[in-house]
């Protein structure tokens, strides 16, 4: 049971983390590396303000415009210095290794003596019997809310020329809209969902590693990947839910792996294995050839 | 669409189960006897009836940690606890990934173990965490700084149910045997990784420490593996000797400086003994080895019930041993006064390459 709750809590912290991939990769189609920074920003930021006797809720607003406003650094580089779009993600996430350090003060800056969302004097009010549940509980309602205020968002006129962008950008400049300026709210508001993440991440785990960027990027692709092949055909579902159920499903499989005692070094390649087989069996191999021609 | 999830499934089952067991069949003795004692587990009992499980969480391969993790076995089979006898151990790695760290304590604890012993601060932080609302005891080893990494109070007692041992250096007998070994140096060269808490309070003591012996400090700090090999052209062109911590990066690309600093003749000194195995010249180190036993000791007193976690101080070895290697010296022209070699504990003849 605990080990479901775990591959719960983590999924849903990663399924935050895998909708702001989601607006990058799949709607944007823009590869934004800035994610391996902007995820440890967020726990930067939280790590400050709580050893501070900062409110941890506050801490996930103000690590969430952190993150906006490293992604909206990418926008910058990437649309008004014409840095291609890999190479100005590199550019930030380098950047921030400095910015999450001197933010951190330290390499690693543990809560165990804080106030966190997670522990605290309010949320410690719930009944004893579901107090195993009250992380579980939090993280569910922030990845909840952010799925729902995304929903919200991309319906309105800006979200649509966000999709615009990425599907046709000569559409969104004939309706005389600058397509270089809704990049750079994509991978704000992208980044910042990242650095939210980061901000749960950091109070779940209570403490923050300068190192805990690595690889992000790749585990957030994955989730979004899992999540849009599987239900590609579910039409009933929204894409964003299915983003958040491939974390899960991911995490899931990361602790079927190691509880079948299989090696930490053998699990990459089997991820990648994996995610091949995702993919060749959910592609729709036809459409594919040709949009990839 | 359903067809696909199966199909997807499936893979996925064949592929792991495939892998588990050519993992353990590699020659992995405690996955593969973990996986053997968890099977027949009532009759690998002791004299005394009572069995334990064990899950170790240990953030990276490294020596020194694979040390910590086997005097940490040894500690406890002194005790009576053996593993494959009384003992089931769930060792996992983490890879030095904060992601995996955090997989593996929540995948331990759910497995209720007597006890979980972690190995480094991101896996002693995750598994006292993911701990925390059960009554599973932690118990850490290899913690340069406990009383900063939260685990301990400033008087050295425990802040829960979590006790350990710490691998906090030498320092000052280090710069004592730099000065016996090299009278004439002036400046002491360290790389360390700016990620590394461990490294960012040794290089505090250091600085406060350097200028009692006579010598200046001069630091570089990198971030990843791959600047190890700039970090020590840039040192070795401003000091007279280079001097390692316990840092893992640093650690793992010892080859590159010790190469780096031979082709200039310049000494790098160690902190344990494994990197004078390796070929520095020597160290007033720490023998992780021994650590682990005091550790696995501890631990013994745990499991058996006549000690808590939350009521024991975390201890650090309190006697460093001078480690030194007669052949880098050699190489290097320099003579071992006659007091430093009979003090020394232990003396490679020879510049070993595992």
């Amino acid at each position: 049971m605990t080990l479901i709750i775990g591959v719960l809590e983590q999924g849903l912290i990663y399924g935050i983390l895998a909708l702001g991939s989601y607006i990058t990769y799949k709607i944007l189609d823009f590869p934004d590396l800035t994610v391996d920074g902007s995820f440890p920003l967020g726990a930067a930021v939280t790590a400050a303000i709580v050893t501070k006797g900062g409110n941890p809720y506050a801490a996930f607003l103000i690590s969430a415009l952190a993150g906006a406003a490293a992604g909206a650094c990418t926008g910058l580089i990437h649309v008004k210095c014409k840095v291609r779009d890999l190479l100005a993600g590199i550019i930030v996430m380098t950047g921030l290794y400095t910015v999450n350090y001197r933010i951190a003060g330290m390499a690693n800056v543990p809560l165990f003596g804080s106030e966190t969302a997670f522990d605290n004097e309010w949320i410690n009010q719930i009944p004893q019997g579901l107090a195993s549940y009250k992380t579980l509980m939090v993280i569910a309602v922030v990845a909840v809310m952010v799925k729902v205020l995304l929903d919200l968002y991309l319906k309105t006129k800006s979200g649509m020329l966000l999709r615009a962008t990425g599907d046709n950008e000569r559409l969104v400049t004939t309706l005389a809209k600058d397509s270089g300026t809704m990049k750079i709210i994509g991978l704000a508001i992208s980044n910042g969902l990242v650095a939210l993440g980061g901000s749960v991440m950091c109070q779940q785990q209570r403490f923050f590693e300068l190192g805990m960027g690595t690889g992000t990027v790749v585990i957030c692709l994955a989730s979004v990947i899992i999540g849009t092949s599987v239900f590609k055909n579910a039409r009933w579902m929204k894409a964003t839910t299915a983003v958040v159920i491939g974390s899960v499903f991911y995490r899931a499989c990361v602790a079927l792996a190691m509880n079948l005692g299989l090696e930490t070094t053998d699990m990459k390649l089997i991820m990648a294995v994996l995610f091949l087989i995702i993919l060749i069996v959910t592609a729709d191999r036809k459409k594919k050839v040709r949009n990839h021609a | 669409m359903k067809k696909n999830m199966i199909a997807i499934l499936m893979a996925a089952a064949v592929l792991m189960t495939g892998c588990a067991s050519s993992g353990s069949g590699a020659g992995e003795d405690t996955s593969a006897q973990s996986e053997a004692s968890s099977a027949e587990e009532t009759s690998a009992e002791a004299a005394d009836g009572a069995s334990y499980t064990i899950g170790i969480s240990q953030f990276a391969i490294h020596g020194s940690l694979d040390n910590c993790r086997e005097g940490f076995l040894q500690g406890l089979a002194e005790e009576g606890i053996v593993e494959g006898e009384n003992l089931t151990v769930d060792y996992k790695n983490a890879e030095s990934s904060t992601e995996y760290a955090n997989q593996i304590a929540s995948d331990l604890v759910s497995g209720s173990p007597d006890m979980i012993c972690a190995i480094a601060t991101p896996s002693a932080q995750s598994c006292y965490n993911a701990a925390m609302n059960t009554d599973i005891p932690v118990i850490y080893t290899a913690i340069t700084d406990p009383v900063a990494a939260q685990l301990a109070n400033e008087d050295g007692s425990s802040v829960g149910n979590i006790t350990g041992t710490s691998d906090k250096l030498p320092v000052e007998k280090q710069l004592e045997m730099i000065r016996e070994l090299l009278p004439e140096a002036e400046t002491i060269g360290i790389i360390y990784t700016t990620s590394e808490a461990n490294s960012e309070s040794a290089i505090a003591e250091y600085e406060a420490a350097v200028e009692k012996y006579g010598f200046t400090l001069e630091t570089v700090g990198i971030s990843t593996i791959s600047e190890v090999s700039l970090a020590a052209d840039t040192l070795l062109a401003k000091v007279d000797c280079l001097n390692n911590l316990t840092d893992n990066t640093v650690v793992q690309a010892l080859p590159t400086i010790l190469d780096k600093a031979n082709a200039q003749g310049i000494p790098v000194f160690g902190s344990e003994i494994e990197q004078v195995r390796k070929g520095c010249l020597a160290a007033e180190g720490l023998d992780y080895v021994a650590l682990g036993v005091t550790t696995g000791k501890m631990a013994a007193q745990i499991l058996k019930g006549e000690a808590e976690a939350s009521q024991l101080p975390y201890e650090s070895i309190a006697d460093s041993g001078l480690y030194l290697n007669t052949a880098v010296a050699e190489n290097l022209g320099i003579t071992i006064p006659e007091s430093a070699q009979e003090r020394a504990i232990e003396t490679f003849a020879e510049i070993s390459a595992e």
